[in-house]
């Protein structure tokens, strides 16, 4: 008789089920947005930082990244012991000779020392500038987007000032050809 | 009357049955998401240096370290750049012998071997004492697949040595893998 009762009776609406679902859903929902969320854009990064640098160049004479202010700028980070970074810049000299004119400037910051920097930029025949920045080049990169500080990482400002690209690995023929025809 | 069947009873069930299979569900879906079984992110993620390449040790005995590295997928060590040393006084770590590495023909540096997945040293200890706290240190270099590099790195573990005829020590991670929650 009891449990006749009791089945044909409305059960209590279980509240706090509700409200702890909803919770756990909300919860879920928002660890999925989360991942879903793009790493920082590099546009949102503040070209000032790179302009502001001064660094020396293989001969020792500080040079100021603001000189290239108003160009496409092509800043690269790069190491002799890096194979990778070896590898694209034969095609950084080829698009320096070919746009350079149009305003089109790369700057390399090298993650090594002066010697090793020189005898290579000899070996490719380096036609834009090679700044020193030992070590301490790594943690300013990583105040400009590269995170896990490793190396080749590029940063791309325009010739109004804002940071175009922002690129940890090799740049490819056909990003820095778009960046041309965009921005030159 | 029969009594009906566990499936039957949860659909025909009262508010409270459904209540808590919705509330299974809703749990499992969450830990479906929370495990990352779900649209990864478009971008490459790079591992740190310590996480893609991770410097372990233990002491094997008063005279024996065995040093480990353990390599994530896509990336790998150069051999030629491996260097193992004691970072405590007195303490040296004699000559030892590093395996044979998967050769790469390198464009720039011509033939180099590489090390990846696992690679397990033994490093004969010099001058070290039973109960002693001995650091290892490992410097290491390497890339990813991706076509990545990072710059020289250095890791340290402190094992403690153990009294003579004790089993060998613990392993121990020079920074242990992380937690991560959120991607």
């Amino acid at each position: 008789m009891s449990m006749n009762k009791e089945s044909s009776r409305p059960s209590p609406r279980p509240r706090w089920v509700v409200y702890a679902l909803s919770a756990l859903i909300a919860l879920a929902l928002g660890i999925y947005a989360f991942r879903l969320l793009p790493e920082p854009a590099p546009g949102s990064r503040d070209s000032g930082l790179v302009l502001a640098v001064s660094l020396p160049d293989v001969d020792g004479h500080p040079q100021s990244l603001s000189q290239w202010r108003g160009r496409l700028l092509v800043v690269n980070f790069w190491a002799t012991w890096c194979a990778p970074c070896r590898e694209e810049m034969p095609m950084f000299v080829r698009a320096q000779a070919a746009h350079g004119a149009k305003g089109l400037q790369f700057v390399g910051i090298a993650v090594d020392d002066a010697v090793k920097v020189r005898q290579f930029a000899k070996e490719i025949g380096l036609n834009y500038p090679a700044l020193i920045g030992g070590y301490g080049a790594m943690e300013m990169s990583k105040t400009l987007g590269n995170s896990v500080m490793a190396l080749p990482f590029t940063i791309v400002i325009g010739p109004k000032g804002n940071v175009v690209l922002t690129q940890l690995g090799p740049v490819r023929e056909a990003q820095l050809e778009r960046l041309v025809a965009d921005f030159l | 009357m029969p009594k009906p069947a566990p499936v039957e009873r949860l659909l025909h069930g009262g508010r409270r049955a459904r209540a808590s299979v919705a509330c299974a569900l809703a749990l499992v879906g969450i830990a479906l998401l929370v495990l990352e079984i779900g649209p990864a992110r478009a971008q490459i993620k790079l591992l740190p240096p310590e996480q893609a390449f991770r410097f372990s040790a233990r002491a094997l005995d008063a005279r024996t370290i065995e040093a480990n590295f353990t390599v994530a997928d896509g990336y790998y060590l150069y051999r030629d750049k491996l260097r193992f040393s004691a970072a405590t006084p007195a303490v040296t770590v004699g000559t030892f012998e590093l395996p044979a590495g998967k050769v790469k023909e390198d464009q720039f540096f011509g033939k180099v071997e590489t090390y990846r997945d696992r690679l397990v040293v033994r490093l004969p200890l010099e001058n070290a004492t039973a109960g002693q706290a001995v650091t290892v240190r490992a410097d290491s270099q390497g890339c990813a697949d991706v076509g990545v590099c990072y710059p020289p790195n250095i890791q340290s573990v402190t094992v403690t040595v153990p009294q003579p005829g004790a089993p060998s020590g613990p392993l121990i991670d020079a920074s242990p893998p992380k937690k991560r929650w959120f991607n």
